[in-house]
């Protein structure tokens, strides 16, 4: 069995025990599986190992613990499939995904005031403003975004030319010192994990 | 890992409770035992009950932005998702999960939540 890490460019090198399967124009990026266990340090190793790749070329990265019997099956995978993975490609080209997340900076305390329900709402409603807020600052600075949902006034990944993460960082911190109210996270640069698809 | 990090609030906690959610979660992945299929049964039944409680949330937020209700019905309205949430804080505790956990990868279609 082959574990699938990324689909790159047509006609890459890499170095073992990384193989380059050329199929449909693109480049399929598998390794030996080794059978490891799922963890916390192997999900770092696979990181690392994207991280490496990434430096040099263009990656889409596949779902972490894709497996196939062999090079011939990780070639099929990708068949009829070349010239939209292509456009990908060119897409998160020079680009690294970062990822921001924002949470109020403390629970809201339980209250039993007389208009607690009116004071609950107007919370949430805050707080979903404030994550719309960071996102329309941050959204003009990426070259793309995903909104990934979830219970978090803001969750989302952008994808970000490589030399603008630090002014990108830079903005964060000052939204950060802008809003006190809120926790602003935000971390990379990561492989382009959100950007693998089209937008939905 | 903190390399990864660029820009960080000076107190973490609000995001405190990620840390043992990663190998939790990969735990409950390879291990198919009674308990966590019953877990993974919960998760599955309360995202599902989380996914109508935001949708109903956000309708009532635009409702009120609207100003289609009066100060009673937003106030009813208030308590009730106040009630509600802190319903299903107390059912994820139960069962050992938190808000992260509540939500489900649609795979090309992105997450449920």
């Amino acid at each position: 069995m082959i574990d699938v890490l990324a689909i790159t460019d047509a006609g890459v090198t890499v170095d073992p025990p990384v193989v380059a399967v050329p199929s449909d124009g693109v480049s399929v990026l598998c390794t030996p599986s080794n059978g490891d266990g799922v963890d916390a340090d192997a999900l770092w190793r696979h990181e690392e190992l994207l991280e490496g790749l990434m430096k040099l070329r263009p990656l889409l990265p596949v779902r972490y613990g894709t497996r196939v019997p062999d090079e011939a099956a990780a070639a099929a995978a990708v068949a009829g499939r070349g010239a939209e993975l292509m456009a990908r490609l060119d897409h998160v080209r020079g680009a690294v995904e970062v990822s921001v997340r924002v949470r109020t900076a403390a629970p809201a305390p339980p209250t039993t005031a007389e208009h607690s329900g009116v004071e609950y709402l107007r919370a949430r409603t805050a707080a979903s403003r404030a994550g719309e807020g960071v996102h329309e600052v941050l959204e003009p600075l990426a070259r793309d975004c995903r909104l990934l949902g979830g219970a978090e006034p803001l969750r989302a990944a952008y994808l970000v030319e490589h030399d603008d993460v630090d002014a990108f960082a830079a903005r964060v911190r000052e939204l950060q010192g802008e809003h006190p109210e809120l926790a602003i996270l935000c971390t990379g640069p990561w492989p382009p994990y959100s950007f693998s698809e089209a937008a939905s | 890992m903190t390399d990864k990090v660029l820009a960080a609030p000076s107190d973490l906690s609000p995001f405190a409770e990620d840390a043992p959610r990663l190998s939790d979660a990969l735990t409950r992945r390879i291990n198919a035992d009674p308990e966590s299929v019953e877990r993974g049964l919960a998760q599955l039944v309360l995202t599902v009950v989380e996914l109508l409680r935001q949708l109903m949330e956000r309708q009532a937020l635009r409702r009120i932005d609207g100003g289609s209700l009066s100060d009673d019905q937003v106030e009813r309205l208030g308590r009730t998702f106040m009630e509600l949430d802190r319903r299903m804080e107390e059912l994820r505790e139960q069962f050992g999960l938190t808000a992260e956990d509540l939500n489900l990868d649609l795979g090309p279609l992105g997450r449920l939540l």
